[in-house]
């Protein structure tokens, strides 16, 4: 049977696990990969795939029909993360599934602030009271800090490279 | 008799199998070509725009790697030459910002992840902490900075477009 490739991510774990699973693998077979990789799925963990906004669940024989070559399988203890940008003076909240990359609130974010394009080519995402920010192929979970569910950016200006 | 691997080749190649390196190659966001060491090849891809390629090729000076930044120059990977500078990508803002092919005659681009741009430059590493060198990321953090810049900045397209 052919094999595709996928690329697991556990909520608080660093790093990337590459995982082979069953080319049309059922959610059986979804579940014996991530075991067999060290990713063990428990009754508190949900399964994500891509930036899908569902989580995985159902019958061990059903097909998961998301997963495709190079998939990313994102393990999360939440269902949702609740996401607030500080733009200026305003804020906006908006709940993003677990694999949501950093891309998808900027461009979240540049829509309901309404930048325009130059400014929002100019502007980054920044993690709240740090200097951290995050490339924008970054799913989500990734930046929740403890146990939480929640994730905060500050909108800030990007400083040209120059000096 | 064959030499034995320098560690920096060796900690090179470990990385560009590693998970994250061909997650991002499986995705589409960058694609492997070649090392002929020091030298490491490689192509990122970039944004549809007027007369303008779909990925750029660059060529990485890997020695002392990790420890030591990488440095990369824009290369024409079919010429397998220096990029000519009209051939260079651009933008308004951001993008000119790091590709000047005027800096050091071209040889890198202008970041502060760039080994050969950071030379004093000491003011850099409090202005963009977030785009220094971080030898435990590797290739990957200048990868991602490349990445961002065709896709998430002010991108146009190449110079002479």
């Amino acid at each position: 049977m052919s094999k595709s490739i996928i690329f697991i991510q556990v909520q608080g774990r660093p790093g990337i696990i590459e995982a082979e699973v069953p080319e049309s693998a059922t959610l059986g077979e979804l579940h014996e990969a991530l075991a067999a990789a060290g990713a063990g799925v428990d009754a508190e963990t949900f399964i994500f795939i891509d930036e899908s906004e569902d989580h995985e669940q159902g019958e061990r024989g059903q097909r998961v029909e998301r997963l495709k070559r190079g998939s990313r399988v994102h393990l999360s203890r939440c269902r949702r993360i609740k996401t607030t940008v500080h733009y200026l003076d305003k804020t906006a909240e908006r709940d993003f599934p677990p694999g949501a990359r950093v891309r998808a609130v900027k461009d979240w974010a540049v829509r309901t602030f309404s930048l325009n394009p130059k400014d929002a080519a100019e502007h980054v995402l920044q993690i709240c009271n740090s200097t951290k920010r995050p490339s924008s192929d970054t799913p989500l979970h990734e930046l929740v800090d403890g146990t939480g569910c929640a994730l905060c950016f500050d909108f800030v200006p990007e400083k040209r490279v120059e000096g | 008799m064959e030499l034995p691997k320098p560690p920096d080749r060796i900690m090179l190649e470990q990385d560009l199998a590693a998970p994250e390196f061909r997650c991002g190659e499986i995705d589409g966001r960058w694609r492997y070509i070649g090392i002929c060491w020091p030298y490491l090849t490689l192509a990122v891809s970039a944004p549809e725009r007027p007369r303008s390629p779909l990925e750029f090729g660059f060529r990485f000076e890997c020695s002392g790697y990790r420890q030591k930044p990488v440095t990369a120059q824009p290369w024409d990977l079919a010429a397998d030459t220096p990029l000519p500078a009209p051939r260079w990508p651009t933008g308004p803002v951001m993008v000119s910002a790091v590709f000047r092919p005027e800096w050091k005659q071209g040889l890198c681009l202008y970041l502060p992840c760039d080994r050969l741009s950071i030379e004093g430059h000491d003011n850099w590493r409090s202005e963009h902490p977030n785009r220094l060198w971080r030898p435990e990321r590797g290739i990957i953090c200048y990868l991602e900075q490349i990445y961002d810049l065709f896709h998430q900045s002010d991108y146009s397209g190449i110079r002479s477009a």
